[in-house]
């Protein structure tokens, strides 16, 4: 194999593509479609981010407005979390329309994160949503089949490949050559949409405490590269393999239905069929039904709390709960909030392990499939997938468990022993001072490294692919033949 | 007998029966996983009626003497039914909760509480039977049309047929419609076997459903009759029209969706949870008379229970609780315009775009749409409603809550109104259709 072969059929391949107007055509249309992309991912971003971070210093204002009152009070007054968007979910929106945007953080119950975009869409939402993203990974590809299917079923059909090879080009050179010339092609339209987004970082990324912004840029940049150039190859090798144009640009269009639009909606699906999650209900009740064997703080001859107050009323050596040093009332509450929170997180790990397991599916399909894989690191990468959502989740519930303890210590130390129950009225009340002096909530970004992790099997798929592809041109380029 | 070898010159194609079984196989499993769905939906429903009586009895038995304490605890249910339609199309029934299990206190609190869901699920979407039809028959279309014409020419046959036919666009139309013919075969295998397993009453709702998927293909005939008639080599044909496909069912539909999304956000459900918290728990740090006073100007049947300021008593608790749904009222009534705006809008925008269309039409009448859900959550709100008439006096009366018949809670259900007008169903399809043929009319004439 000479480069210089290589070179002058990447060349000539490149050449022919951009002759026909159409080409330019299309690179206008890509181009605009990707301003319009960029623009509403920067619009929907910041006007999101802006509601959402206005309405999270309402919902402080509110907080410290509180006068002074029983502590109890305010771990039921509670406050808001405010999922706050990441920056680089201008480029890939990932599960950002289908994820809540708001909870309510209050003591004793863990509320549902409502609000998400799907939930006030109607059913037109689920054709997706144009981002950079999806143009990169989605549309990109038609675009080089529809400019590669032809590059060597057409040389076949009207004869020029025999001329070709009996003039001193091989196979290996011509597969090498085409597959460079529309790789780079392939650069050539992702430029703009790898501009707008660093563009639109520039100016707007410095929205979450940025978190290896430009690591996770890079990154994505990388495996957007090695994608298109497995696309690249896919078309050569398929047209290389076909009698005639029209057969290659079938089977191409086929291959891409399938891995764009059958593979992805069937792994999940499958998953879910194979996972089933519990009803809402089964889950809630699975929680409440232990608790009530552990203890039940609403029922006052419970044995457990029946236990636990006269082994306090022994160690401090008095009688009654009304001579202890502490408010007893918060201590119990502390310890009923302490049992609540590890059911509810032990159950609620065991749901999110369901989810998991139904998304497993699409990770392990995205081994076969480089659609699903880019489209899984895009998403990890850009903090829009499955896992970033599920680490506000828990950022919020932490958030929410230290709030109520909080509380809980307050009452103990500051409310009277004397006071046994109730939480009304203002004289058995805390200085508001307090209510400020507790931090208000801040939505972190998710870990660069968790990001990595979770995007690890995307990119050893990708990196696969592209080994993959290499293997493969060498392994066509020996058995195909010119007829 | 002219008919017969049309037909016979169509599925001689190995493209073409491979993609009829496809259709056919996705089909299926459409309709299986719609069944799956209905039979979910069911078992959740099933698990709420076991589970309602047990919890009553429970909280009953632990505070028969304090009926504001059971009734802080104690949710009833309100459901909205499984309809075997919604197996055809999920629509938006896999992100909105079809169970509403509420206490008496402030609704708003309740109202937007969402199921448990994997967003990665909601993300992919549902492989229903709705997505075949909308997706992929377009595409089987495509296989059936592109080279009605092309194949003829390129085969040299078509000089053969100007000689020998009166008429050339006839000849064509016979080609188009023996195909259509065989998709109608498909859709009716498709339907039936649907009606089977999904157990759908015959009724004019299934009938429209029907009747939409029909004139949605004929759409997608008429666009294919249009390409061809410009009488281009079959490769082009075949670009041209899965552009177009590429076009209408993910570009614009996306660049819409993008354009919803900031457009019109939804500020206002955020300002509303934030404004039910304060209405209620505000009431804790003022003078209980004015808030006892405000509850008895929205109820003044109540009066009679007198103005209880001295501590803690139920009256001024449910006064409270009462306060979170009345002072957030401004607030409340935003959002509902803001979600009926971008209902309209997206309705608007969708019957410009007949896939769009189609997906909304096959969602209003399998009961899946948004404003449907939205029918669903006002009627909970009248069911809480009712259930507040129905305690408020119990309670502030300080009856034992052995004194109620707890047996008549059963979870209650809504009833959907998939009442829409076949005109505005229909309408935009028949007008694509019309569009599609007035445009191929220039070239047809000159076949």
């Amino acid at each position: 194999m000479k480069f210089a072969n290589v070179r002058l059929l990447a060349l000539h391949f490149i050449r022919n593509a951009v002759q026909p107007k159409s080409f330019y055509l299309i690179y206008l249309l890509f181009v605009l479609l990707t301003v319009y992309a960029t623009v509403s991912g920067i619009q929907n971003h910041v006007v999101q981010n802006d509601i959402r971070k206005s309405y999270q210093v309402k919902a402080r204002h509110s907080w410290e407005a509180n006068p002074d009152k029983h502590p109890h009070r305010m771990a039921h007054f509670g406050t808001f979390a405010f999922r706050i968007g990441s920056p680089l979910g201008m480029f890939d929106y990932g599960l950002e329309s289908f994820t809540g945007s708001t909870v309510f953080l209050e003591a004793h119950r863990q509320n549902s994160v409502n609000f998400s975009d799907a939930s006030f869409s109607t059913g037109t939402l689920r054709f997706g949503e144009l981002s950079m993203a999806l143009l990169a990974q989605l549309v990109l590809p038609l675009i080089l089949i529809f400019i590669g299917f032809s590059s060597i079923a057409a040389d076949r059909q009207n004869g020029t490949l025999k001329i070709l090879i009996s003039q001193g080009a091989n196979w290996l050179e011509i597969l090498f050559g085409r597959s460079i010339g529309l790789f780079i092609l392939a650069l050539l339209f992702v430029l703009p949409v790898i501009l707008a987004t660093l563009i639109a970082l520039l100016l707007y990324g410095n929205t979450l405490t940025s978190n290896g912004l430009w690591w996770r840029f890079a990154l994505i940049v990388l495996g957007y590269i090695l994608f298109l150039f497995v696309v690249a190859v896919t078309t050569i090798l398929v047209s290389a393999q076909s009698k005639a144009p029209k057969n290659a640009l079938l089977r191409l269009l086929g291959i891409w239905l399938l891995m764009v639009v059958l593979l992805p909606k069937s792994a999940q699906t499958l998953g879910s069929y194979w996972y089933p999650k519990p009803t809402k209900l089964a889950f809630q009740s699975a929680i409440e039904k232990e608790e009530i064997q552990k203890g039940d703080s609403h029922n006052p001859d419970d044995p457990y709390y029946k236990k636990l107050r006269d082994s306090v009323l022994a160690v401090h050596q008095v009688d009654e709960v009304t001579d202890l040093p502490f408010n007893y009332g918060g201590f119990v509450m502390r310890e009923g909030e302490k049992i609540s929170s590890t059911l509810y997180r032990k159950h609620h790990a065991d749901l999110l392990k369901t989810y998991q397991d139904q998304n497993n599916m699409s990770r392990y399909m995205a081994l076969l499939n480089p659609y699903m894989a880019i489209k899984q690191l895009s998403m990890s990468l850009s903090g829009t997938d499955f896992s970033s959502y599920i680490d506000f989740q828990e950022q919020a519930d932490d958030y929410r468990y230290e709030l109520s303890q909080k509380m809980n210590e307050l009452q103990m130390q500051y409310i009277s022993p004397k006071k046994k129950s109730g939480s009304e009225g203002k004289t058995h009340v805390v200085d508001h001072e307090h209510w400020s002096a507790f931090p208000d909530f801040v939505h972190r970004a998710v870990p660069l490294k968790k990001s990595i992790a979770e995007a690890a099997l995307a990119f050893i798929s990708i990196g696969l692919w592209g080994f993959l592809s290499f293997g493969l041109l060498l392994l066509t380029a020996k058995k195909a033949s010119a007829l | 007998m002219k008919y017969k070898l049309f037909l016979y010159q169509c599925i001689r194609s190995r493209e073409v029966l491979l993609s009829l079984v496809l259709i056919l196989v996705l089909g299926l499993s459409g309709i299986f996983i719609g069944n799956r769905h209905l039979s979910e939906r069911q078992h959740a429903i099933d698990e709420v009626k076991d589970y309602q009586k047990t919890h009553f009895e429970r909280h009953v038995s632990l505070h028969n003497d304090d009926l504001g304490l059971l009734l802080y605890y104690v949710k009833f249910s309100f459901i909205n039914p499984v309809n075997p339609l919604s197996g055809l199309s999920i629509g938006q029934s896999d992100v909105n909760p079809a169970i509403k299990r509420i206490t008496i206190k402030t609704f708003e609190a309740q109202k937007h509480d969402s199921d448990l869901i994997n967003p990665m699920n909601l993300h992919s979407g549902n492989l229903d039977f709705s997505f075949v039809l909308i997706y992929l028959m377009p595409l089987l279309v495509i296989v059936f049309a592109f080279n009605v014409v092309s194949e003829e020419t390129e085969t040299g046959t078509w000089r053969l047929v100007s000689i020998q036919t009166r008429s050339k666009l006839g000849f064509v139309i016979t080609k188009l419609s023996v195909r259509l013919l065989l998709m109608v075969i498909v859709l009716v295998l498709l339907f039936s076997t649907a009606k089977v397993v999904l157990n759908v009453p015959f009724s004019t709702n299934l009938m429209l459903l029907f009747a939409m998927a029909f004139l949605y293909v004929v759409f997608w005939f008429a666009l294919a009759f249009f390409v061809v008639c410009f009488k281009k080599p079959s490769g082009f044909n075949a670009l041209l029209l899965l552009s177009v496909w590429l076009v209408m069912l993910i570009l614009w539909p996306a660049g819409i969706n993008a354009f919803m999304a900031f457009k019109y956000p939804v500020p206002e459900a955020l300002n509303t949870a934030i404004a039910q918290r304060d209405g209620y728990h505000t009431k804790w740090d003022t003078e209980k008379l004015p808030t006892i006073q405000k509850f008895y100007d929205h109820y003044p049947q109540f009066k009679e229970y007198g103005y209880r300021t001295e501590g803690f008593n139920w009256l001024w608790y449910y006064a409270m609780q009462q306060m979170g749904d009345d002072d957030s009222q401004k607030e409340r009534a935003s959002l509902t315009a803001k979600i009926k705006l971008r209902e309209e809008r997206s309705r608007e925008m969708a019957s410009w775009i007949p896939n769009m269309h189609m997906q909304l039409a096959f969602n209003r009448v399998a009961g899946t749409s948004l404003d449907q859900h939205i029918d669903f959550l006002n009627s909970t709100e009248a069911f809480h409603e009712k259930l507040r008439l129905f305690f408020y006096p119990k309670i502030f009366e300080e009856q034992k809550a052995e004194s109620i018949d707890w047996n008549q809670f059963e979870p209650e259900y809504f009833e959907t109104s998939s009442e829409t007008k076949p005109i505005f169903l229909l309408t935009p399809l028949l007008l694509a259709i019309v569009f599609a043929l007035l445009i191929s009319i220039p070239k047809a004439r000159k076949l």
